[in-house]
């Protein structure tokens, strides 16, 4: 807990810092501004935290915002730190991180599939990666409907009957 | 004349049909089968093959290639993109083939019934011959399956592969609405 307690002091100090939390000994989840990702970034990778475990996106739509969350790992000290910026739900807009972790290229191009989010700098981020030929609102957004989707791409089988009352409760 | 004709054209039809069912009798008792590991129905097959329950004792084998087998069994769940892939592999595969739906999810999507991803019946993009319910079915339903298989195909009533080449239109019509296109474009493929 004290080189925890050394890493928030640490980044304090150097960056505006807007929330800490600890889910968990050895995890600690920072919320910053989306203009100091890149600076606090590069900072925790000079400091050891050199594996980018993982990049994902969350959708928050009655905030109207996206948040970012970026995991990074260092195998030094067995320290989580978890990465977490909003961005504004009408122009999801965000720049490449792939120039800091090279292997965020995946990453960025499945958020763009499943939430729309753009990555500037990033030409690799606006090609297909799970979908195919997908024509709809980004998937994982909440207002996305899967199941009028499913039922409009991939007819159902229909059944005479749909449930038995008499073997369907079994006391 | 014309009785002769006809004649000679019932004759070839009963021809046909005797070799058929000559035919029938061999392919029943020497199936390669190529499964294809879309979703969890995969881990029930290494115990089929192996020596508890030894698939190799109704006279079946794994095939590595769709060219080379008979059966494509379709293990599970499937994704619009691996539908695309499982076309070609059907396509691939040689005159007479069968098409085992395994599990659920390929009867009638399963718990990913509202998936946005994954269909809910594939006898709509090729046809089936043999469905074996459950989420998923142990190997002892896997072996009853192949029995049955076995069964139809020594009666001549597993047609499936008929019924594809007389229904194309019908089946490339679905495949077109799900899939907008069955050609593979990915990165693989540039």
């Amino acid at each position: 807990m004290n080189s925890m307690n050394s890493i928030v002091d640490d980044l304090k100090g150097k960056f505006d810092i807007i929330n800490v939390v600890f889910p968990d000994d050895m995890q600690m989840a920072v919320d910053v501004d989306k203009n100091d990702v890149h600076t606090v970034l590069s900072y925790l990778k000079t400091i050891g935290y050199k594996q980018l475990s993982l990049m994902s996106g969350v959708d928050w739509i009655k905030e109207n915002e996206f948040e970012v969350v970026f995991i990074v790992f260092n195998w030094d000290n067995g320290i989580h730190i978890l990465l977490r910026t909003r961005l504004d739900r009408e122009n999801p807009v965000f720049r490449t991180i792939t120039g800091i972790y090279p292997g965020a290229q995946y990453y960025e191009r499945d958020i763009h599939e499943f939430f729309g989010i753009e990555f500037e700098g990033n030409p690799m981020s606006y090609k297909d990666l799970f979908l195919e030929l997908w024509d709809e609102m980004p998937p994982m957004r909440k207002d996305f409907d899967p199941l009028a989707y499913s039922q409009d791409k991939f007819p159902e089988r229909k059944y005479e009957s749909q449930f038995i009352p008499e073997v369907g409760v079994i006391k | 004349m014309f009785n002769i004709v006809e004649d000679t054209q019932k004759t070839r039809e009963d021809t046909r049909k005797t070799w058929e069912k000559i035919a029938d009798y061999f392919r029943a008792n020497s199936i390669w089968m190529k499964w294809y590991c879309t979703g969890c129905g995969a881990m029930e097959m290494p115990p089929t093959m192996t020596s508890r329950f030894d698939m190799e004792q109704l006279g079946m084998g794994p095939m590595a290639t769709p060219r080379q087998a008979d059966v494509l069994l379709i293990t599970g769940y499937l994704s619009a993109k691996t539908l695309r892939r499982v076309i070609y592999s059907y396509e691939q595969m040689q005159d007479p083939k069968y098409v085992i739906g395994f599990g659920s999810c390929t009867l009638n999507g399963g718990i990913y019934f509202d998936s946005y991803a994954t269909m809910t019946r594939l006898d709509h993009y090729i046809p089936v011959d043999l469905y074996i319910a459950g989420c998923m079915p142990r190997p002892e339903a896997i072996m009853n399956a192949f029995d049955t298989l076995i069964a139809m195909i020594k009666k001549g009533e597993a047609k499936g592969w008929k019924h594809y080449q007389d229904n194309y239109e019908w089946y490339n019509a679905n495949q077109i609405h799900s899939l907008k296109e069955v050609r593979v474009k990915d990165e693989f493929h540039e």
